[in-house]
């Protein structure tokens, strides 16, 4: 009796001590992500500048349907995610198969590509800057030398060329997470199939298309939603790089909301923290859309295929 | 027969060899950046204004580094760039082994339901205006006068693939383990101090890789929460101070310094861990 009793006080003392383990997890969770997606929705109705707050009934929405900077944001949002994931995945995926041919220096190539991802990406929108600088950045210089263009080009002044730089860092910066996902699929991959295929006389490209890139289909799919879903989060590369100039031209909404929120870098207009929120939120809702769109297409094309 | 195999194999030799060229070609072209700003640094302002296509100065210029480090108060941005990222690397790292022990170990009540809690936070984004909610928390309790609060938000903003990460680790240990210690009458926590967090070693180099350059890489949270207070900035900010403040290309010898004290560290522990970053980020992304 006294046993049992001795037992049940000890399994409540390492109840306490596991409780107390995880409380700093979830005061994390609580402050750091459930208390600021609450807050959001006091201000949605409110102009909120960082110390006073007034009710405006709907005029935000209003200001939001009306309002063409944010809409033209979006249309910037998607058209930088449709450039970059066009370029990156099949990139990705093409130097993730010819890393695995495991020729000479692979591994330091394989070191070199991902190289990029561990700066910080302020850092790189920086260098990137100083890179395509019009007049004396390095990028002109080479372009020049080698002849293929006459006038510098105004790779970060011009509304014709902007999404072009945005696109070449974002490259930049995610190619060698993708490869990295890719070569770990195709580590999983069982090499019996490979050696099947080669004593059928099958060469490199039928290889990939026939049994690398079918077999790697699952691994495609879960890359191309993180791809999807980061590449619409992006922003602070371009806030550094471009700062959604010349003329909003590379504007992405979580970039606009940032300077709603804060106050843009270049003025010193005063923050609209109501507003700001309202448009966090749909911009929230535009990627969980995308995202679920994609998962839809994406179990269609399984049926089907 | 066999003449016809030797031709196929100097074929697929040239083949080879144009692929290696291409490889080599996309590694140069990766490295690029970081060699330009690099070697750039030791240009005189002059020859950065000027441009040119030489990537190694014509003239190897010291004193951008000095002027960085004294005048542009580099000194501090570079301490406070180590505190965060040391700070984010221990807060995450006894957090998340410590819950990833409890949630793998432990029955108790909506442990699925609070696990998912955790999944679901991980994919709703709204970006930074959850900043401006926590940097009017800090200034209410008096924490916006250090960084504690940048590296405590950014801990408990990342923390979820640390968690995951290792619980992960800490399903894959046999419970044998445990039951045998508490035979020998050990306690809950003196099975995690004494038994789980040695076996754990890998992951906790995986974790403090991965939490270490996130707090030295972070940027937005420090800019919002040290755009009154210069003394605290990291130097991603700093740096990015500079070029916004700077009129013009006024400065570029001191950004281009700047620049590289921001990366050269991180470059040196990427040298030396690269294998541990690589399978971090992987197992991030799966178990994620």
């Amino acid at each position: 009796m006294q046993k049992t009793n001795k037992e049940k006080t000890k399994f409540s003392r390492d109840d306490l001590v596991a409780g107390l383990m995880l409380t700093p997890a979830i005061v994390f969770l609580i402050v750091c992500s459930i208390y600021p997606f609450i807050w959001i929705f006091r201000y949605i109705c409110y102009d909120y500048n960082g110390f006073t707050a007034t009710f405006t009934g709907t005029r935000n929405i209003t200001r939001m349907l009306s309002d063409k900077t944010f809409w033209n944001s979006v249309g910037h949002t998607f058209e930088y995610a449709a450039y970059k994931l066009i370029f990156i995945i099949p990139l990705s995926l093409l130097m993730a198969v010819l890393l695995n041919m495991r020729m000479k220096l692979a591994n330091l190539f394989r070191g070199m590509y991902f190289m990029p991802t561990i700066i910080s990406t302020s850092i790189s929108g920086m260098i990137f800057a100083f890179i395509f600088a019009t007049q004396n950045g390095i990028a002109n210089s080479i372009l020049q030398g080698m002849g293929i263009i006459d006038s510098p080009i105004k790779w970060l002044m011009s509304r014709d060329w902007v999404m072009v730089t945005v696109t070449i860092m974002a490259i930049w910066g995610g190619l060698g997470n993708y490869m990295l996902y890719f070569t770990t699929g195709m580590n999983g991959l069982s090499e019996d199939v490979y050696e099947s295929a080669k004593i059928d006389g099958a060469n490199g490209v039928q290889t990939f298309f026939r049994i690398t890139l079918p077999m790697l289909a699952p691994v495609l799919k879960v890359v191309l939603m993180l791809a999807i879903t980061s590449a619409f989060k992006d922003y602070e590369a371009i806030m550094v790089l471009s700062k959604g100039g010349p003329g909003n031209r590379s504007m992405v909404m979580f970039l606009y909301i940032y300077n709603l929120i804060f106050g843009s870098t270049d003025s010193t207009s005063q923050a609209q923290i109501g507003y700001g929120a309202l448009l966090s939120i749909v911009a929230a809702v535009i990627v969980g859309a995308v995202t679920i769109i994609y998962n839809i297409v994406a179990k269609k094309l399984d049926d089907v295929v | 027969m066999e003449k016809g195999h030797a031709v196929y194999s100097t074929q697929t030799k040239i083949l080879r060899g144009l692929i290696w060229v291409f490889m080599l070609f996309m590694a140069v072209l990766m490295i690029f950046p970081v060699i330009y700003i690099v070697f750039g640094s030791f240009k005189g302002n002059s020859e950065l204004l000027v441009g040119g296509t030489n990537i190694f100065p014509k003239k190897w210029v010291f004193s951008n580094y000095s002027n960085a480090w004294q005048q542009a108060n580099f000194a501090r941005y570079t301490v406070n760039s180590i505190f965060l990222a040391l700070g984010v690397m221990f807060v995450s790292l006894i957090n998340s082994t410590m819950a990833g022990y409890v949630f793998s170990r432990r029955k108790f009540k909506g442990k699925e339901i609070l696990y998912g809690v955790f999944v679901m936070f991980m994919f709703i984004n709204v970006g930074s205006v959850s900043l401006r909610p926590l940097f009017e928390l800090s200034v209410k309790l008096h924490m916006n006068k250090s960084l504690i609060s940048v590296i405590l938000i950014s801990a408990g903003g990342g923390q979820a693939t640390y968690l995951f990460l290792s619980r992960g680790f800490v399903n894959a240990l046999p419970m044998e383990l445990d039951e045998a210690a508490k035979i020998d009458g050990c306690t809950f926590f003196q099975i995690y101090r004494l038994v789980i967090l040695p076996l754990l070693k890998p992951v906790m180099a995986t974790i403090a890789l991965l939490s270490f350059r996130q707090g030295w890489n972070e940027y937005i949270l420090p800019l919002v929460f040290t755009m009154t207070n210069e003394n605290l900035r990291p130097l991603t900010v700093g740096v990015n101070m500079l070029k916004n403040a700077g009129d013009g290309a006024a400065a570029w010898d001191i950004m281009f310094a700047g620049a590289s004290i921001a990366i050269i560290p991180m470059l040196v522990i990427y040298c030396i861990f690269s294998r541990n970053f690589m399978s971090g980020m992987t197992a991030g992304a799966v178990k994620g």
